[in-house]
């Protein structure tokens, strides 16, 4: 089978992967890099449990054909969270909140908070639930993770 | 009275501190069962019945394929007797001869890649010739209002106070209506998945998704031909459940172990949305009837219930589901005459399976639903025909229970009612007038759940906990807990950890509460019934207190300090060795529980809620939008605010699902007909209302430091809350789940001629 070879930046660090056809970002990223934190909820686009950022999008990976990401694309998975002072703020709020519970969705869910409130400093009501509205969550009821992503707001560093 | 005397101020417990998984959960690092290596592992892929019921002929390999390459298991490969120990011996882990439900496995096949297992499975004929199939509970109905002699009964109950057919009889009004819901999947965001590894002395080890570590031991020690010990199960983390992961993993777990065992390697199955969808347990669909007597003064002279569960093919654990669902079904208020009669029906489906509530949701449906329709007969309003009938201490329950302690009615409903300022709103109801541009509804559902074991259940099991003192690391002494109860996103580690320390005395660093593993744990008993902060986190917490004890009585002196406790405890190891105490449950003194007649003490405790819903409707689409939530619950002492809370709010979003949004039917060919996520809807962060939610405590003072249940709670009023409101806004009364605007339209062009 031929493969294709890309080489991205993944969390600040370069990668070099070698992909067979039909590999998706999902399982490159799991399988081929080894980061086992974002999750696989219904490979269908629906779950949001998936996302990771894509050049500073959040995107579902499982939709996403790894070939089809170009050379140089920057993506930001959960673990790369903490090597970010905003990710450190957000991961700190979801857990003062009790935002997490089975955690499964929550590797996704961070990735759309910190997409949010990378652009929107103080994102309102309305902005935090469509920056989530991808994210399902079938724990928490969500109230907890709208309170986590308003105190990471609150507490997000100025540029 | 209480079994224990608790003297001493509690540190952690109240304290709503961050669970102890937080950090790995937000960082990614958690491990979930698809998250972990499998050296050598293979896939495995279960080969499923095409149609709703038949006999199974054969099974012919298609002879043009390599059949080397994989391992294939059929019933002949079972080596001890054909089932799973549930509730019965009735359901065969593979089926031989017969198969009840589309998409019962006759095959399993392992593979070193999973498409070469789902390869495999397209060269295997089924050979099977095609029976008759009832498919849905409203044939199940219909044959039960027909008394159709056709009808399949897994099993029935029936409960008996005074004589409510000759109270009905008398009574000033009479007062009857019928309320079905249909099947919840439970949608935990991660799939079902287990491993199994054969280990080297003939036995097996399972890891994986699941909540009930024991249950998988003794529900599978006959099929496999193996004694309890040489099943070793161990819990990995669990991306949530709500009952979906009780029953279930048992079969997975019996697919994965025939398999490694005969492939002599480790097989792992990870299911994906389509099939979790598709071959797992949901929620029971629920018919139940309400004929009830009212007294001229506004009193409830009687209430007679049938109650019929669609259970699905095999009995599994739908009997004390049932009895859940008929011990709830007329539970709540006062009458002296109470008639209940339980039913769980075959159809042939999945087999139903537990689901957060257990078949209180179902009966509470039902139940608050009818209140308002007793309210109205009575000419009074639903909160005044609540507060004028609640049970309250000192009152008996349906079973004859007298409600002697712990009794958070009518508090819950008395706070709600007045903190939604409900008589004020409810005079503002729009009641379906014409021309408004949106209409305004308000409704009140008031409930009790029972907390624990129904019955002598926890008698029966006998659940314990245990508290080992060892090394945390090395020169760090300190208490382990040691429970089978497992962490599913509800918190358990963490609360289990705070009732450790409490017990203890001392700082939650010395404590310590890993994922139980059989090899390492007493059986506890299942993770199920909102039993784990009440029951196991008591038994914990009575065995903590029993370790410091043992440790003082070791140094000849009180511990009252974390530096003395690592002092004695360092000196009791290095003398001693590890040291094991455990604590047993016991049920309140005087508990009578008759399983035949249903009589007596059903549960150990009640705990009580009160759920109020706001509505709008758009009159144009019939649009329902649901706008908050106002609710106090009674569950005791509240071990951990902020948990309890989440759980609260995250089992109401489910219950608001229930209610208004997930709906999945069967189709033609007996198959879920909303197998994937895009046809299945759950509520987003977009559908959440606003919540105004609180806690009244009435501890339990039997099981200190006196929690009752939580998890299932939030679960079990807010349809009926949600359905009174939706008539209060539309003159509509909705009575089967889940209200959709085209249910509205329905029965708005039978009623109102629009
Ligand atoms: S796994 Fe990608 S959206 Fe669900
Ligand atoms: S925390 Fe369990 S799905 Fe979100």
């Amino acid at each position: 089978m031929s493969t294709v070879k890309r080489t991205w930046v993944v969390n600040g660090e370069r990668w070099t992967v070698d992909l067979p056809p039909g590999r998706r970002l999902l399982d490159a990223l799991r399988n081929d890099l080894g980061l086992k934190g974002t999750k696989e909820g219904c490979g269908e686009g629906e779950c949001g449990a998936c996302t990771v950022l894509l050049n500073g999008e959040p995107v579902t990976s499982c939709l996403i054909a790894a070939g089809q990401v170009p050379d140089g694309a920057e993506i930001m998975t959960v673990e790369g969270l903490e090597k970010t002072e905003g990710g450190r703020i957000l991961q700190e709020a979801y857990i003062e909140r009790g935002a997490a519970q089975c955690g499964f969705c929550i590797p996704g869910m961070i990735m759309s908070s910190f997409a949010l409130l990378s652009k929107t400093r103080t994102p309102d009501d309305a902005e935090i639930r469509e920056a989530h509205a991808g994210n399902i969550c079938r724990c928490t009821g969500y109230e907890k993770i709208i309170e986590a992503v308003k105190l990471a707001a609150n507490r997000w560093p100025e540029k | 009275m209480p079994a224990t005397v608790q003297t001493r101020d509690p540190r952690w417990v109240g304290q709503g501190i961050p669970r102890v998984d937080a950090e790995d959960k937000v960082r990614g690092r958690a491990q979930y069962v698809d998250d972990l290596l499998v050296p050598n592992g293979w896939h495995g892929h279960v080969v499923r019945a095409p149609v709703p019921h038949g006999l199974l002929r054969g099974l012919t390999p298609d002879p043009a394929f390599d059949w080397s390459r994989v391992v294939v298991v059929t019933a002949k490969d079972i080596p001890g007797p054909n089932c799973i120990v549930s509730h019965d011996r009735s359901m065969p882990v593979i089926a031989s001869d017969e198969f009840l439900y589309a998409g019962e496995p006759v095959a399993l096949i392992a593979a070193p890649t999973l498409r070469l297992a789902r390869e495999a499975a397209e060269h295997l004929r089924i050979d099977f010739e095609e029976r008759p199939a009832i498919l849905t509970l409203h044939e199940v109905a219909d044959q039960f209002k027909h008394n159709d002699p056709a009808l399949v009964k897994l099993c029935g109950q029936t409960i008996r106070k005074g004589d409510a057919e000759a109270a009905l009889a008398r009574a000033h009004k009479v007062v009857e209506a019928e309320y079905t819901a249909g099947h919840q999947e439970q949608l935990y965001i991660e799939p079902q998945g287990l491993v199994a590894e054969p280990t080297g002395d003939g036995g097996v080890f399972i890891y994986g998704s699941m909540q009930c570590p024991y249950f998988i031991v003794h529900e599978l020690c006959e099929a496999l031909a193996l004694p309890p010990e040489k099943i070793r199960v161990k819990q990995a983390a669990v991306g949530g459940a709500f009952g979906g992961k009780e029953e279930f993993p048992t079969w997975l777990a019996g697919y994965v172990a025939l398999l490694a065992l005969k492939a002599k390697r480790p097989v792992k199955i990870v299911y994906d949305r389509h099939q979790d969808i598709l071959y797992t347990t949901k929620r029971h669909p629920v018919w139940s009837r309400y004929r009830t007597g009212l007294n001229r003064d506004g009193t409830i002279a009687a209430i007679a219930v049938d109650f019929l569960l669609d259970g699905g093919a095999y009995l599994t654990l739908s009997d004390v589901v049932m009895y859940r669902g008929i011990l709830h079904a007329a539970m709540g208020y006062r009458c002296d005459h109470v008639f209940v009669n339980g039913l769980v029906a075959r159809t042939n489906t999945v087999p139903s399976g537990a689901f957060r509530g257990f078949g209180a949701p179902q009966a509470i449906w039902g139940l608050e639903s009818h209140v308002d329709a007793m309210a109205a007969a009575a000419g009074m309003t639903p909160h005044e025909f609540r507060l004028k009938n609640c049970l309250v201490q000192g009152d008996t329950t349906p079973t004859g229970q007298v409600l002697k302690w712990s009794v958070g009615s009518p508090a819950v409903l008395e706070k709600s009612l007045e903190r939604c300022r409900f008589d004020e709103q409810w005079k503002k109801c729009s009641r379906g007038k014409p021309g408004a541009k949106s209409w305004y509804g308000i409704g009140v559902s008031f409930f009790a759940h029972g907390a624990a074991f129904t019955g002598d259940g926890e008698a029966r099991i006998k659940a314990r906990a245990a508290m080992d003192l060892d090394w945390l690391a090395p020169g760090r002494p300190g208490g382990i807990v040691r429970v089978s109860s497992t962490e599913m996103g509800q918190g358990a580690l963490t609360v289990l950890s705070q009732l450790a320390a409490d017990g203890l005395g001392l700082d939650l660093s010395r404590v310590s509460c890993p994922f139980p593993d059989t090899a390492l744990v007493p059986n506890s008993g299942p993770t199920v019934a909102s039993r784990t902060t009440m029951v196991v986190g008591s038994c914990v917490y009575g065995a903590a207190g029993k370790l410091k004890k043992a440790l003082e009585q070791f140094a000849g002196k009180p511990i009252a300090s974390g530096k003395e406790f690592d002092e004695i405890a360092s000196a009791y190891l290095n003398k001693h060795g590890r040291l094991r105490v455990e604590h047993l449950f016991v049920l309140p003194p005087g508990t009578q529980w008759d399983q035949k007649t249903f009589r007596g003490d059903s549960y150990p405790g009640y705990s009580w809620g009160c759920n109020v819903a706001e509505v709008e409707v758009d009159p144009r689409t019939l649009g329902i939008r649901v706008k908050k939530i106002t609710a106090f619950y009674d569950i005791g002492k509240v071990v951990n605010p902020v948990l309890a809370k989440g759980q609260i709010e995250g089992g109401l979003v489910q219950a608001l699902g229930y209610s208004v949004m997930e709906k999945i039917g069967i189709d033609r060919k007996g198959r879920f007909d909303a197998s994937r996520m895009q046809t299945y809807i759950i509520p987003t962060m977009q559908d959440i209302p606003e919540m105004d939610l609180d806690f009244v405590e009435f501890p339990f003072d039997h099981a200190p430091p006196g929690a009752k249940g939580v998890g299932e709670l939030p679960m079990d009023g807010l349809a009926p809350a949600i359905a009174n409101a939706i008539e209060a806004a539309t003159g509509l009364r909705m009575r089967d789940l889940p209200i959709t605007p085209e249910k509205l339209y329905e029965h708005s062009q039978k009623n109102l001629g629009r």
